[in-house]
């Protein structure tokens, strides 16, 4: 399956905005993943044909990184985090309810097709907001069953990320605090910065 | 006020030996130069460092820990040492973990004996192995493509044929595919492998994963009885090993001459040696009856020499380029002195060929690095002739050279490309398209400051030397004019006039090859002597047929397209046979030549006479034509 022209402008711009062709093969090939939701060699080789690079290069950047899907898998992706921080937070029991609840294991897919599911991830770098995982690229922290319950019930009806209205890309709606906490992690929670002086 | 004297040398100590080297020297490198040996798996003197086998760990005080010698420059005053406790520790323990998964088939394995990881396990590995897991497994004898065999099992990823492939090459055919303890090396899609130049990963692979096909399971490399000598593949003159087994070629290897070579063979001349792989004994023959009937050497020699004298002053001669340049001397002098027909020729047909000149080759293969802008006038064919020249053209590439690769026709384009203020220019051309490359140069000669030189790419690892020695019609040896003696060139040869003709084909690589209308005159001659290596597809029209020795059955010397005459060796036994020249001076005794050489050294020595010029053979130097006075 050749790949859509607008996905073709997108990788060509991409390939504009580097001085070198090599630093545009990660956003390629994520704009492949984006429109057939996986990685064929085929479309492998027309990434190649459009960065002017040797195909052996974006084979071996895409095998190198595991979220470069080579087979079709759920509509979202779900991965949680069960390195140490997340860990000490409790994400053993966040795995057990996780796959309970979808009746389905590590790297498995539910029987409609909704949800992927990883539950061996290794530090996402939301260490702050643990336990947590990401949904697709938008990350959930200070995860408890009401909100797994919350966010699988949408993904279940939900369009796959790369079908998604530009607005809902949006990440972070605001994960709901825990009690007797201060949450510091997403946009709103950061800290809040010294005011630099004007002028 | 003192001074201080800045030097571009810094001095160091390894193993408490003082050591003073250029600025930006590898400790490595710097080590080496003091007969100290640090083991390497990953550093390749061709390449960048990497540093990703961690082989070559050394002490270096004031650092906190070990230090890779192949990544890490020297320093003024730095303290270097290799042998210490912790070293040998970090050897021991590098080397375990390379071994952890590696599946030790050294029994079965064709660098079993050769091999980098099998030797420095001997020399400064652990004596056994903690691992008593299983260990990981992976694809084995994987066809990489129609030349080369992966096992991937073997693989220690020293990144070495990647580097080769993205560096040296740049081709960049194989990467690492996937990570980890899962990373293999492969093309994309497990597309098989087109690159000509994929022997060479054999031999830099620092074990038995990347192997040769054509090599597999032929020998022990300690049972090879190896002969220095020249690829029979093209004029580049590439320097070669025959490692021979039994008296059969089991392999070429490449024997590095930075001058030409720079260490690498493409595929073609590489795996040509099946080419040169004598079938059994087979005698001559001599047409008796319109049948040709199998006689003894001397019968046919004395038959050939018979025709031939009958034709006297008519007989068309064709010499191989791929003949020594002692074959071609005496063939030449059979020729001019003994049959009176200077009818001589070792080119290709073409109607019209450009007279050969010592210009052609005033700029050296090394020198093309040296030049700022190169034009490679033909492309691709120009590569396809010599192919070892694009990865010198490459390596120019990568160090500032421009190069432009257009078609032999588009010479203008090159007029406009080259500013005026280039230094030094070269020009790459086949023979075929001298006309041309000539008429850049003159152009090119007005317009820049610099130098303008070119090299032209002739037919044959002897091409060259054909040239030099006058097998052509209308020059002498060392391009001396025949005045007004000039004989008839291969186009003239089916006009009439020739009775006779001896065609002396030494490599099937680089034979005759008729062309119809050749066909159609060769079968109306009342003598025909093929004198060949392997059946020819002239035999049937032949009155005589004498078999000839394989290229790697005689020893002389070839000059290359850029003029330097280099030794070949004998490397197979093939007693039964006459050597070439032995038969070119039977046929000269037959008809009054007093000649008698003994060894083709001889022949060398009454060349040298002639063309002093060769006398830069003992050097291994090029031949000046233009320093002739
Ligand atoms: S195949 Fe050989 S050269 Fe290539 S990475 Fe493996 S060990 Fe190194
Ligand atoms: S470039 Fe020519 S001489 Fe060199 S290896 Fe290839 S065929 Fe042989
Ligand atoms: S040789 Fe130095 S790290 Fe491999």
């Amino acid at each position: 399956m050749p790949l859509r022209p607008d996905t073709v402008a997108k990788i060509q711009d991409y390939a504009r905005r580097y001085p070198s062709a090599q630093s545009a093969i990660l956003p390629a090939l994520w704009a492949v993943q984006y429109e057939q939701g996986y990685v064929t060699d085929e479309a492998l080789a027309e990434v190649a044909t459009h960065l002017k690079l040797p195909p052996s290069l974006i084979e071996a950047t895409s095998s190198f990184y595991s979220m470069f899907l080579t087979r079709p898998e759920g509509r979202h992706e779900v991965m949680i985090c069960v390195n140490a921080p997340c860990m000490l937070r409790g994400a053993d029991a966040i795995v057990a309810y996780a796959e309970q609840r979808l009746g389905i294991r590590d790297g498995q897919t539910t029987s409609d097709g909704a949800i992927t599911l990883r539950s061996t991830i290794e530090c996402l770098g939301a260490c702050g907001g643990a336990p947590m995982m990401q949904v697709d690229h938008r990350f959930e922290e200070n995860l408890t069953p009401d909100r797994i319950n919350a966010i699988f019930d949408h993904l279940r009806t939900a369009p796959a990320f790369h079908e998604q209205p530009p607005a809902e890309k949006k990440p972070a709606r605001r994960t709901p605090t825990v009690s007797g906490e201060i949450t510091r992690s997403g946009p709103s929670g950061a800290r809040a910065r010294t005011r630099k002086a004007s002028k | 006020m003192a001074s201080t004297v800045v030097t571009d040398q810094v001095t160091l100590t390894v193993n408490g030996q003082s050591v003073t080297v250029p600025k930006g020297t590898l400790i490595l490198d710097a080590a080496k130069k003091i007969g100290i040996d640090i083991p390497i798996f990953c550093s390749h003197p061709k390449m960048a460092p990497v540093a990703v086998c961690r082989m070559c760990l050394v002490e270096v005080e004031k650092m906190p820990k070990l230090q890779p010698a192949c990544a890490v420059y020297v320093a003024d005053g730095m303290v270097v040492r290799t042998t210490t406790e912790q070293v040998q520790k970090y050897q021991k323990g590098v080397l375990e973990f390379l071994l952890i998964n590696h599946p030790l088939d050294c029994p079965i394995c064709d660098k079993g004996g050769e091999c980098p990881l099998q030797d420095q396990t001997y020399q400064y590995g652990p004596g056994a192995s903690r691992f008593d897991f299983e260990k990981a497994h992976f694809d084995k004898a994987v066809p990489l493509s129609d030349k080369i065999v992966l096992d991937r099992e073997r693989c220690i990823l020293c990144w070495r044929c990647t580097r080769f492939s993205e560096e040296i090459s740049g081709e960049r055919e194989l990467a690492l595919i996937q990570r980890g303890v899962h990373t293999i090396i492969g093309t994309f899609n497990d597309e098989p492998a087109q690159s000509n130049y994929q022997g060479n990963w054999t031999e830099i692979c620092p074990v038995g994963a990347l192997t040769s096909r054509e090599y597999r399971f032929i020998s022990r490399p300690w049972d090879l009885d190896r002969t220095a000598s020249i690829c029979p593949g093209c004029s580049m003159g590439c320097n070669i090993q025959v490692d021979a087994r039994h008296n059969r070629i089991g392999r070429f290897q490449s024997r590095e001459n930075l001058a030409v070579d720079d260490g690498w063979l493409c595929d073609f001349g590489r795996y040509s040696f099946p080419t040169f792989q004598r079938q059994g004994f087979e005698a001559p023959r001599v047409r008796q009856d319109g049948k040709l009937v199998e006689v003894s050497f001397e019968e046919a020699i004395a038959a050939a020499a018979d025709g031939l004298a009958q034709a006297r002053g008519a007989v068309a001669g064709w010499a191989s380029p791929a003949a020594t340049n002692e074959e071609l001397f005496l063939f030449q002098r059979l020729f001019r002195q003994r049959l009176q027909s200077p009818h001589i020729d070792h080119r290709a047909f073409r109607p019209t060929w450009p007279d050969p000149d010592p210009d052609d080759m005033t700029l050296p293969i090394a020198d093309l690095e040296r030049c700022d802008y190169v034009v490679v006038l033909g492309g691709q064919e120009v590569i396809d002739a010599a192919p070892v020249l694009h990865l010198r053209l490459f390596k120019s590439e990568r160090r500032g050279v421009k190069v432009l690769k257009i078609d032999a026709e588009q010479g203008a384009r090159a007029r406009e490309w080259v500013p005026a203020d280039a230094q030094a220019v070269g020009i790459l051309a086949t023979v075929s398209h001298k006309k041309e490359a000539t008429d850049l140069q003159a152009a090119l000669g007005k317009k820049v400051k610099g130098s303008v030189r070119r090299l032209l790419v002739v037919r044959g690892p002897n091409g060259r030397g054909a040239n030099d020695l006058g097998i052509l019609p209308n020059f002498r040896p060392g391009y001396e004019g025949l005045n007004g003696q000039s004989g008839k060139g291969r186009a003239e040869w089916g006009k009439g006039g020739i009775g006779a003709a001896y065609i002396f084909e030494a490599s099937p690589l680089h034979a005759f090859e008729a062309t119809e209308d050749e066909r159609r005159w060769l079968s109306g001659l009342k003598t025909l002597v093929m004198h060949r290596f392997r059946a020819s597809p002239l035999d049937d029209l032949a009155h005589v047929i004498i078999p000839g020795r394989a290229f790697t059955e005689k020893a002389g010397t070839v000059t290359n397209m850029e003029g330097r005459v280099q030794r070949i060796g004998r490397a197979i036994d093939a007693d039964a046979v006459p050597d070439d020249w032995m038969v070119l001076q039977a046929i000269a005794r037959k008809l009054g030549a007093p000649w008698d050489y003994h060894e083709s050294s001889d022949i060398t020595a009454d060349l040298l006479d002639l063309i002093p010029q060769y006398a830069a053979v003992d050097r291994g130097e090029r031949v000046l034509w233009s320093e002739r006075t």
